[in-house]
């Protein structure tokens, strides 16, 4: 009998939300980065929602958000406003959220989402809007406290068709969306500080039925593991509540890491009348083709970019992977295969294999590209072992520079001086200790040339080229 | 004339977050119902041909430079217009 999920078939959307990298605010100058500060330190009385403000709409979002837009292969909108949405909730003292129901900024685009075994999935974008952050309650039993420093932060929410049907896709699509819009420089891309947020809406179906079953939105996850693991368990949950004859009611839910579950916050039956209404207070943004391009020009490379490139190299898909995490080693990548590709592949293969693993958030600087092609040279030239080879490199990845200096205060030069060997393999080929090893090669057995390399290397401190002793040994007998 | 159920009064002093006694339910039901009635006056213009106006100033693009500009008005000042604070986060009865 085959398993009863694989009669299913779910099919994702995702929403998500992307801090924007500004200084302030969307609609006041209050400072926007308030990691770590004093509750309610980065306000000002816009945020606090006071009468008679007069919020200004922040140049650099439309900015951020027309980049935003062209990252996702969208088009942006030649006229674009803002909405008031209203609600009663303390995190936004105003009543309303400032956000863009009817006329978005960010037009319909697709992201191209590669999977593990490489081939991609195809996610469309609906729209991008640009909207206010609400502040941050916390709850202790009888009373909760509010901290408004986050209310008015720039946002923009990216709403995915349901293009996606498995859990990897959803991860996949979810980590496509972050390198696209840290590469972009859109967002600063923190992760632990909620940067990006995704809501994953969710439905299944039996894989002839032809239509969408009822969806559920699982709201809040910070994680591209929490996306993937989220669907997992959405799946298997709606699959079993169908398969035990319940009705899938559209709701809200959350998720616990720590459990893996989803739970029910709040059915979308008492869902609340927004009262959607023109913000009188912002004026329209209308934007030329001319204006569009000006604030697009200039936008770093993106993934898929450097990713056509690293298969030139012809790199694995793996070292793809591990490059493109970074962008700093993407960009570095592709500065040294300007120059030289054998050199870019060696410092791919490096960045994937030998790099020490470092804090991903403490990856401020790389290597120096000149250093790193001198690096490859030496190599090429038989200069260094492979490991010292990695020991250089990660000194230069960590701000050493100069790898020949480096090499020679190390003691990693290999001696690949001919004549330099000779004499030593001479001298261990003379040493009556190796007078078995070398009749056992003069027998036929190859493998005692082991011993007389390794006696070689070791009079010669480990600066031998190991290769050229053996050639030199071989020559001799 | 606009009919308007007092529940529906209620539920909008409970979005509302207002507490009315029955006296004040029954006066603002009777004020709703003047008021949606005299409002949907406006139904009976035909503006088929009209196109939507979502704003009167005829303004567009007001930006501000991205700058954090210092504060005219202090933390202290904007906690102190709260009813209750605990520190400098303001303190609320519990909404969950």
């Amino acid at each position: 009998m085959s398993n009863v999920y694989d009669q299913y078939e779910m099919t994702i959307g995702i929403e998500c939300h992307v801090q924007l990298a500004t200084q302030t605010k969307l609609f006041s100058p209050a400072d926007n980065d308030s990691r770590d500060a004093e509750p309610n330190s980065k306000t000002h009385p816009i945020d606090f929602g006071l009468p008679g403000m007069l919020p200004m709409l922040n140049r650099e979002a439309i900015r951020l958000a027309a980049r935003a837009g062209k990252a996702l292969n969208a088009d942006i909108a030649h006229e674009s406003r803002f909405d008031r949405k209203h609600y009663f909730y303390p995190d936004l003292p105003k009543g309303y959220q400032t956000t863009q129901m009817y006329q978005p900024i960010i037009l319909a685009g697709h992201v191209d989402a590669p999977l593990d075994g490489g081939s991609t999935v195809k996610v469309r974008i609906h729209h991008a809007h640009l909207e206010e952050d609400a502040g941050k309650l916390t709850h202790h039993g009888e009373y909760s406290l509010i901290d408004l420093n986050r209310a008015g932060t720039p946002l923009i929410e990216i709403v995915s068709e349901p293009d996606m049907h498995s859990p990897a896709e959803a991860r996949a699509y979810a980590t496509e969306l972050y390198r696209l819009m840290t590469y972009a420089g859109v967002t600063h891309g923190d992760l632990y500080h909620g940067n990006m947020r995704f809501d994953v809406n969710l439905s299944v179906a039996k894989k002839d039925a032809g239509e969408l079953g009822t969806r559920c939105e699982v709201k809040n996850l910070n994680s591209f593991r929490s996306v993937e693991k989220a669907a997992e368990y959405e799946f298997m949950r709606q699959v079993d509540a169908i398969e035990a004859g319940e009705t899938i009611v559209q709701e809200t839910r959350g998720w616990s890491d720590d459990t893996g579950k989803t739970t029910t916050q709040r059915s979308k039956e008492d869902a609340q009348d927004y009262r959607y209404m023109p913000d009188p207070d912002i004026p329209p943004v209308v934007l030329s083709d001319e204006d569009i391009n000006e604030l697009q020009i200039g936008l770093p490379k993106l993934p898929h970019e450097y990713r056509s490139e690293l298969r030139e190299l012809g790199v694995d898909t793996s070292v793809v992977n591990t490059v493109l995490a970074q962008q700093l080693y993407a960009e570095l990548v592709s500065h040294v295969q300007e120059r030289e590709a054998a050199a870019a592949k060696r410092v791919a293969n490096w960045i994937a294999s030998k790099l020490d693993v470092r804090d991903e958030d403490d990856v401020r600087s790389v290597a120096d590209v000149n250093d790193l092609l001198e690096l490859s040279a030496m190599v090429d030239a038989s200069e260094l072992s492979s490991n010292a080879a990695s020991e250089l490199f990660n000194d230069l990845m960590a701000g050493a520079a100069e790898p020949r200096r480096l090499a020679e205060q190390k003691n990693l030069l290999q001696v690949s001086d001919e004549s330099a060997i000779a004499a030593i393999v001479d001298a261990v080929l003379a040493d009556p200790a190796s007078s078995k090893a070398i009749e056992d090669i003069r027998s036929g057995n190859e493998k005692a040339i082991g011993y007389l390399v390794g006696q070689v290397m070791k009079q010669s401190e480990g600066q031998a080229n190991p290769g050229m002793a053996q050639t030199l040994i071989r020559e001799r007998l | 004339m606009v009919q308007i159920t007092t529940n529906a009064v209620r539920d909008l002093a409970q979005l509302s977050a207002l507490a009315l006694d029955d006296d004040e339910l029954a006066a603002l039901t009777d004020d709703i119902e003047h008021i949606l009635t005299y409002i949907n006056k406006l139904d009976e213009l035909d503006t088929s041909e009209v196109p939507s106006s979502y704003q009167v100033g005829g303004l567009q693009n007001q930006y501000r430079d991205d700058v954090v500009q210092p504060h005219t008005v202090t933390t202290e000042q904007l906690l102190n217009l709260a009813p209750e604070r605990s520190a400098t986060t303001i303190k609320v009865p519990k909404v969950l």
